[in-house]
């Protein structure tokens, strides 16, 4: 009887101790180095305005790292390359105005946001009287601010800033400037030459095709193109890729870029020409004889189409040459055997 | 019996603390309610193997609204935001312990991008000031890798192995990074703000993706001479989607 009572109270404590390393182990948290984790939306607002108007655009900023306070401002940017990247000019300069229509803080001012929180900033876009027609380009910006801890250690403090990209195009009449330029279309083969002036592209049957299409925007507003690059085979084979339809600002180029495009595994030493530099389009498959690419872009309605074009032929040169490589080879065998005989 | 209560209780308690609270979404602040270009009530995409669908209900108006004197172009059905544009720093806080001189010190932090209405985007990096002692007597130069032929600088990358070859700079390895950063021995100095040079991309793509992820290490290595102190610098990371 005694045993039992002993074994009993035994069960009992191992019970009461399993129960406090579960609750234990089920309230403690992870506990993680300072996290910044930021989502900004709507990442982009393309707007047309008249001087004299104000516009409200309402952006959600949420956080879901670590609760953490925040800034807002807006600088304006210019495109960096012709790949869309952008540079984020130091200072902000133009005649746009930009405020914030939250009752609790303005640009500039700190606010703090929780675990998971999210907050609403009510921009105000206000183009003056007087602003001259034209695009202006800018960047709302919403950043952490660094948190210093206090240790005798040396350190980096990172400090994570989101944004989303303002275009304003400025008329009075809403007439838009578009004076666009295919300034590049062309393939980039493995063997190029002039032949009675031409100029020849050379493809192995087996190789992928590069595009590079670049457009020039020589206006003074931000124009967006829409088309496709259409390939053409002497043996009536046709396929059509579409133009991705992107922002081209005023008086900058940029790559356009079609799809579906091939995907090429480019190593870091990798000397193929396609993985050197950017590519609009990468056209995988088996080619035979003379191709014709052409493409043709529009600007929305009543805009001027412009196109062009290029070729290429395609010819089964490393089949060709390994065959001529072996035939060499059983021609020299027979010739020796012969000789020998 | 007892055992069986035991085991209820276990049981319970378990149960008590696996079920998560549920929280509805803020429609509204207190201080004000805004009616948007748009109201998305219903909308996504529809798919089966003969079609693709995409639809918003509820829109005020699709995609675009205008009215007099302006246009905006913005919302669910014009800019597509399947994957909402999100920006993450594993580690704010990099901490690279006390500094021992010719003995290399790295931290590193983890870059998080996901987008996919933008299209494109691009993180970049710069480094506000060098890293310094609090009083701003001492600073730690940046990195010029191991000099000679692998002399790198704020766009090129080269190996940093040596160490004697002191100062501060980073390599990062992972998705969308720059094409020299070629293995974990390449390194580049940070740009410099006081020096009015221009951020560098550490990230970019052309691609939509979701957690395009890239671990940034950062490393340190002092000369003897180096005065004992406490250095820090600011690197300010700023992600942007194209236009």
């Amino acid at each position: 009887m005694k045993n039992d009572n002993l074994k009993f109270k035994i069960k009992k404590i191992f019970i009461f101790f399993l129960i406090f390393f579960l609750l234990l182990f089920s309230t403690t948290k992870k506990i993680f180095a300072q996290q910044v984790s930021l989502s900004l939306s709507p990442p982009l607002i393309e707007t047309i305005i008249k001087p004299g108007k104000s516009i409200l655009i309402a952006y959600t900023i949420v956080n879901y790292g670590d609760p953490t306070v925040l800034t807002t401002k807006i600088l304006p940017f210019e495109p960096k390359n012709n790949f869309g990247q952008i540079k984020i000019k130091d200072e902000f300069e133009g005649p746009i105005r930009f405020s914030l229509d939250n009752a609790n803080f303005n640009l500039g001012q700190d606010f703090f946001l929780k675990t998971n929180d999210s907050e609403q900033l009510l921009l105000r876009i206000r183009a003056p009287e007087g602003t001259p027609e034209g695009d202006y380009y800018y960047t709302l910006l919403v950043g952490s601010l660094p948190q210093f801890a206090q240790e005798e250690k040396s350190a980096s403090f990172a400090k994570a800033t989101i944004g989303s990209n303002i275009l304003i195009t400025v008329t009075q009449s809403g007439q838009i400037d578009i004076k666009p330029k295919i300034t590049i279309f062309q393939v980039l083969p493995r063997l190029r030459f002039s032949f009675f002036g031409k100029t020849i592209n050379l493809f192995d049957s087996t190789d992928s095709i590069p595009i590079v299409l670049i457009v020039e925007n020589k206006g003074k507003n931000l124009i967006k193109p829409e088309g496709q690059i259409i390939l053409k085979g002497n043996f009536g084979e046709r396929a059509k890729f579409d133009i991705l339809p992107q922002n081209i600002l005023s008086q900058s180029q940029r790559l356009m870029l079609a799809t579906p495009s091939a995907d090429l595994k480019c190593t870091p030493n990798s000397k193929l020409k396609a993985c050197q530099r950017s590519i609009s389009l990468i056209i995988p498959g088996f080619f035979l004889g003379f191709y014709q690419l052409s493409t043709s872009l529009i600007f929305g309605e009543n805009s001027p189409q412009i196109s062009a074009s290029t070729s290429f032929f395609a010819f089964p040169m490393k089949i060709f040459f390994g065959f001529t490589i072996f035939l060499a080879i059983i021609i020299f065998i027979i010739k020796k055997i012969k000789n020998e005989e | 019996m007892p055992s069986k209560k035991i085991s209820l209780l276990i049981i319970f308690f378990l149960l008590c603390f696996i079920i998560q609270s549920v929280s509805a979404v803020n429609m509204e602040s207190p201080l004000f309610k805004i009616q948007y270009g748009e109201i998305g009530i219903a909308g996504g995409n529809k798919s089966s193997t003969n079609y693709n669908l995409s639809d918003t209900v509820g829109q005020t108006a699709a995609g675009q609204f205008s009215s007099n004197g302006y246009i905006v172009k913005a919302g669910f059905q014009y800019i597509h935001s399947i994957i909402p544009f999100r920006f993450s720093i594993s580690n704010t806080n990099i901490n690279f312990g006390n500094l021992l001189p010719n003995s290399p010190q790295t931290a590193s932090t983890t870059l998080t991008v996901s987008f996919g209405a933008a299209g494109q985007y691009q993180v970049t990096a710069i480094e506000e000031g060098k890293l310094r002692t609090l009083d701003d007597v001492n600073q730690i130069p940046d990195t010029q890798c191991d000099g000679g032929s692998n002399t790198c600088n704020e766009s090129l990358a080269k190996p940093w192995t040596s160490n004697s070859a002191y100062g501060f700079g980073y390599n990062i390895d992972g998705n969308d990074i720059p094409n020299d950063f070629i293995n974990n021995t390449y390194f580049r100095p940070f740009p410099n703000r006081t020096e009015n040079e221009n951020p560098a991309i550490v990230m970019s793509s052309t691609n939509v993706g979701k957690n395009r992820q890239a671990t940034m290490t950062l490393k340190v290595n002092i000369s003897p001479i180096q005065p004992a102190g406490r250095y820090q610098t600011i690197i300010n990371f700023v992600a942007t989607p194209s236009f």
